[in-house]
């Protein structure tokens, strides 16, 4: 299949969903005003809104705004390497490269790689340290407002060099209806790189696709952005600290932003240097990591010297917004603030001293090597520091089961089992036996789909209404958090348990032995990608759409003495612009009135079930013949696609002494769902489980469908079968909920008519 | 406080139904895309072609000069009309790479590489993707369609519950 294509329409299908969800409540926001005519002025007034909009974010230097910026961008390149993962998951549902092929597949996990790590991490968490960590420390913004706004918008060509060869793929592909192959060389000779997000030297060296120095050039750029960033967030918290926040009483946030910007300020200039050195190679001769020259391990090195504290670079504001918002949740002081600010300082030293331990399987002398595992397995205490102490801070405390907190708990079960596995990698033997397998993709991805993404979102629930003023919806928030959560684990830790049997990674091809995994695994992935569209929809129509906040501490933070600075910020901006009062703590409790419970079918004024049988078996009836003709459109589905036999309908016929003819068997069929069932169904209803109705209704049909899959089972096998069942179980809650929906939307009728007149006297 | 809310509805429509619904809009996706594709793939792509790419005379004398690997060899007339179409077209395509419609011989040969004289030039010729056609069970597809949209109707569920207390309760 055309991976240009497919990827470019799955891309452009996400923003015009994005599109009409705005369009749409713009529309929604408009309707109020005035009435919903469009006018000529009215089009120009929105023309020019978006306009001046528009050039309001291209020339902001406010931290908050390039906050959102960043926010932004990071979501965007978010999705695009999401859509990467899911056609690579896509592929691997069966063992042969049969939907895309090898080569497209090694391109599909090296700029899925690439964008991930780059383009999507950091700048999501510069993102929200530019919003809130000015406000946490109380600055004014950032320290060099301008600077900060360079540094993000060098982001977005940078994204468009790296990923050019996609651009270039699909243009080719549109110019090929109007052109000859020779006029248009360029752009069937670029493709999207495939030498894996490592760029090993020599393969890096000698592949021709030009699209490999576009990519080396886009990285470098986003290097200078993100060094730059650095710099921003070192000068801001070094000297832009309200008076009263001192190095002892730091949040935790800042620090670790802190830490991260000096992991940053060594590793990524060695990075930008790497790079340089391999555009040499490559155009200009140099032999910096040819065989002859330099040598390809030294390409390593330098990759990996920057490679191993990105990975802490990404992963320490993750663990800064753990130490942030988890204590918010449980009601309790994070514990061991200076344990975990000495930890961060130990991971940041620390993780300048393991690189080697990606290259155990190569020819690096035995001795260093052993000095690199001792290193790489003492960095894991840090790491159990931290957990200790947030798990610590949990215990005893007073959860509350808000989205933020799930995703919480959620990020600490992921990083202890993505951390533990790594410890192992730490071991030469073993790295030497998993180096090339599905275990290594399964332990980073439980920290990198876990607690970084995690965290991320928690962040984007904790701070919606700080950051809009209005409330996202917290039960799709509440669903959306487990959904992520769970398929997370389904799909990181069967990679993980493949990987333990020794599969290898990178492959488009695999054993047949191993597709159900593989199934597996691409079914969580689904769910991951389901969960973020939920999360990215919550996101949009909350902000024109959710309840607007009525509090100036919505988490209700002040009870506990929780109430930081940036809320604090918040507090005093309501106080400001709408003359809110500051809400005191007593006040923000809301009493807790429990609903009356919904009543069984025949409690009540109705009457028993006798009565109650006698009176509406004609509404069971009508609800009888609904349902039956709703039934029929999933039986008649489930024939057409050929999973039900409809001969089967004669022997039914044949039981009550018919001659064995299909139309005689539809006709009793109708019959018995009119008539038989809907009166078995009034009579056992107060039997059945359920408080409602309908519920009632459902388990009824649940009940029934048992019988009818065996009276009906003409031997159907495998998927069939699979199918058959499914329909017939479908078919009849079709059945059930139409009988029981349609006998009480009459019967409130009836009673709409009845107390109408009552209440009129 | 909002988020923590104790929910007072039923856990199996609020929560429990959405949930399986996602997992089943998952396999659906898992089992319908690949079901469609196999479907549409004959008619739309060449899939059962597989890819060759010819090297030019120098890069083939750089890899295999005179201390290269011996390779089978071959006259370029000895090999089937596809075959040679598809080696002509591979020459002077821009990434040096061509299907094989038809009639395929030298499949062994070429997979392994193999060397063939044309013009009087040795051409190094590698099969680079075997492109096979994807195969499903044919239910694959109209299954999926369904799991999907039935897991739609369970994502659904939370709204249409209220709803349906809603009438729950005129009805009493
Ligand atoms: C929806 C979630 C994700 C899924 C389903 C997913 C899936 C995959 C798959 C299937 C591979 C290729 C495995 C192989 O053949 O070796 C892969 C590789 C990789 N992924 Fe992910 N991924 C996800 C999210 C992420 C995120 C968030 C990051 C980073 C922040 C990331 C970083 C990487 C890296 C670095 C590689 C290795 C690329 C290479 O081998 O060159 N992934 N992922
Ligand atoms: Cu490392």
């Amino acid at each position: 299949m055309n991976r240009a294509v497919v990827e470019g329409t799955a891309l452009g299908l996400l923003a015009v969903s994005v599109l009409a969800l705005w369009v749409r409540s713009r529309w929604h926001a408009r309707l109020e005003s005035d009435g919903g005519t469009i006018t000529r002025e009215g089009l120009q007034y929105e023309v020019d809104r978006v306009g001046s909009e528009l050039y309001r974010w291209l020339t902001t230097t406010n931290h908050r705004d390039i906050g959102l910026l960043y926010i932004a961008f990071g979501t965007v390149a978010g999705l695009w390497g999401g859509v990467d993962a899911m056609m690579l998951r896509t592929e691997l549902l069966t063992p042969p490269a049969d939907i895309w092929t090898p080569e497209t597949y090694n391109a599909l996990f090296t700029t899925h790689g690439l964008t991930m790590l780059i383009f999507f991490v950091l700048p999501v968490f510069y993102g929200i340290g530019n919003y809130v960590l000015p406000l946490l420390i109380g600055a004014d913004d950032m320290a060099f407002p301008r600077v900060n706004a360079v540094g993000f918008w060098m982001l977005p060509p940078a994204l468009l060099m790296a990923r050019m060869g996609l651009l270039v793929q699909v243009g080719g592909q549109i110019l090929s209806l109007f052109f000859p192959p020779e006029a248009i060389e360029f752009f069937l000779t670029v493709r999207e790189v495939s030498v894996g997000w490592t760029l090993y030297a020599p393969l890096s060296v000698q592949q021709p696709n030009p699209q490999i120095d576009l990519l080396l050039l886009g990285l470098h750029l986003s290097g200078i952005a993100t060094t730059v960033g650095a710099i921003n967030f070192i000068a801001t918290i070094v000297y832009e600290r309200e008076e009263g926040v001192t190095w002892a009483n730091m949040d935790i946030f800042s620090w670790n932003m802190l830490v991260t910007s000096g992991l940053v300020l060594f590793a990524f200039p060695l990075l930008g240097s790497a790079l340089v050195m391999l555009l040499l190679d490559r155009n200009l001769g140099t032999t910096f990591f040819a065989t002859e020259g330099g040598g390809p391990i030294l390409w390593q090195h330098l990759f990996w010297f920057w490679g191993h504290p990105e990975v802490y670079i990404l992963f320490l504001p993750a663990a800064g917004l753990m130490s942030t918002i988890l204590p918010k949740f449980v009601g309790r002081k994070l514990f061991g603030y200076q344990f975990i600010v000495y930890s961060t300082l130990g991971l940041g030293v620390l993780s300048f001293g393991v690189w080697a331990h990606h290259m155990f399987t190569t020819s690096v002398d035995p001795r260093l090597k052993a000095s690199f595992m001792a290193i790489s397995i003492a960095i894991a205490v840090p790491s159990a520091i931290k957990v200790f102490n947030w798990i610590t801070t949990i215990w005893d405390g007073d959860i509350r089961l808000t989205a933020p907190f799930i995703l919480c708990a959620g990020g600490i079960s992921t990083f202890i089992i993505g951390g533990v596995t790594g410890v192992f990698l730490a071991v030469i033997p073993v790295d030497i036996l998993y180096h090339g397998t599905y275990y290594v993709v399964g332990h980073f991805h439980l920290i990198v789909v876990g607690i970084i993404p995690f965290l991320m979102i928690a962040a984007s629930y904790y701070w919606y209404p700080l950051i809009t003023g209005r409330w996202y919806d917290t039960r799709l928030a509440r669903f959306q958090a487990v959904l992520l959560i769970f398929g997370s684990f389904v799909t990181f830790v069967t990679l993980t348990v493949i990987g333990g049997l020794g599969f290898p990674r990178r492959q488009a091809v695999y054993p047949p032995e191993l597709q159900f995994g593989q199934q597996i695994a691409t079914i969580g992935a689904y769910v991951i990608g389901l969960s973020a569209l939920l999360w990215l929809y919550n996101m949009l129509v909350s902000y024109w759409q959710g309840d607007v906040v009525k509090t100036t501490d919505p988490w209700d933070l002040k009870a506990t003495n929780q109430f930081t600075r940036e809320w604090r910020w918040f507090e005093q901006r309501l106080v400001e612009k709408y003359d809110i009062e500051p809400t005191e703590p007593t006040s923000t409790r809301r009493s807790y009135a429990p609903e009356g419970e919904p009543k069984g079918f025949t409690e009540g004024s109705v009457g028993n079930v006798a009565q109650t049988v006698t009176r509406n078996a004609g509404l069971a009836a009508i609800g009888g013949f609904v349902g039956t003709v709703l039934m029929a459109g999933g039986l008649g589905t489930a024939w057409l696609v050929g999973v039900l036999d409809p001969a089967s309908f004669g022997e039914i016929a044949e039981i009550v002494g018919l001659p064995a003819r299909p139309l005689f068997g539809v006709v009793l069929f109708l019959v018995g769902g009119t008539v038989t069932w809907p009166l078995l169904f009034l009579a056992f209803s107060e039997y059945l489980p359920g408080r409602l109705l309908f519920e009632t209704g459902l388990v009824f049909a649940t009940v029934i469908s048992t019988g009818f899959a065996v009276a009906f089972y003409t031997g159907q096998q495998g998927l069939a079968l699979v199918g058959y069942l499914g329909f017939v179980l479908v078919a009849h809650w079709a059945y059930g909920l139409g009988l029981s929906v349609t006998y009480q939307y009459l019967e409130s009728r009836r009673q709409a008519r009845f107390w109408g007149v009552e209440s009129d006297d | 406080m909002t988020d923590g809310d104790r929910d007072r509805g039923s856990v199996v429509f609020t929560y429990v139904a959405p949930f399986a619904g996602v997992l089943l809009v998952a396999i659906g996706i898992g089992a319908a895309v690949p079901g469609g594709y196999a479907i549409l793939e004959g008619p739309v792509l060449n899939c059962g072609e597989p890819t060759i790419a010819v090297e030019g005379p120098d890069a083939t004398a750089d890899r295999f000069g005179d201390d290269g690997p011996a390779l089978r060899q071959s006259q370029f007339e000895a090999l089937s009309p596809a075959e040679q179409a598809a080696f002509r077209e591979a020459l002077t395509a821009p990434r040096n790479e061509a299907h094989v419609a038809g009639d395929f011989p030298n499949a062994a040969a070429f997979r392994n590489g193999s060397l063939v004289a044309y013009q009087g030039e040795q051409h190094y010729v590698t099969t680079v993707s075997e492109n096979p056609c994807f195969q499903a069970a044919p239910l694959q597809f109209p299954l999926g369609v369904f799991a999907i949209a039935l897991g739609v109707v369970l994502i659904l569920t939370p709204p249409i519950y209220k709803r349906l207390v809603a009438l729950d309760r005129r009805a009493r």
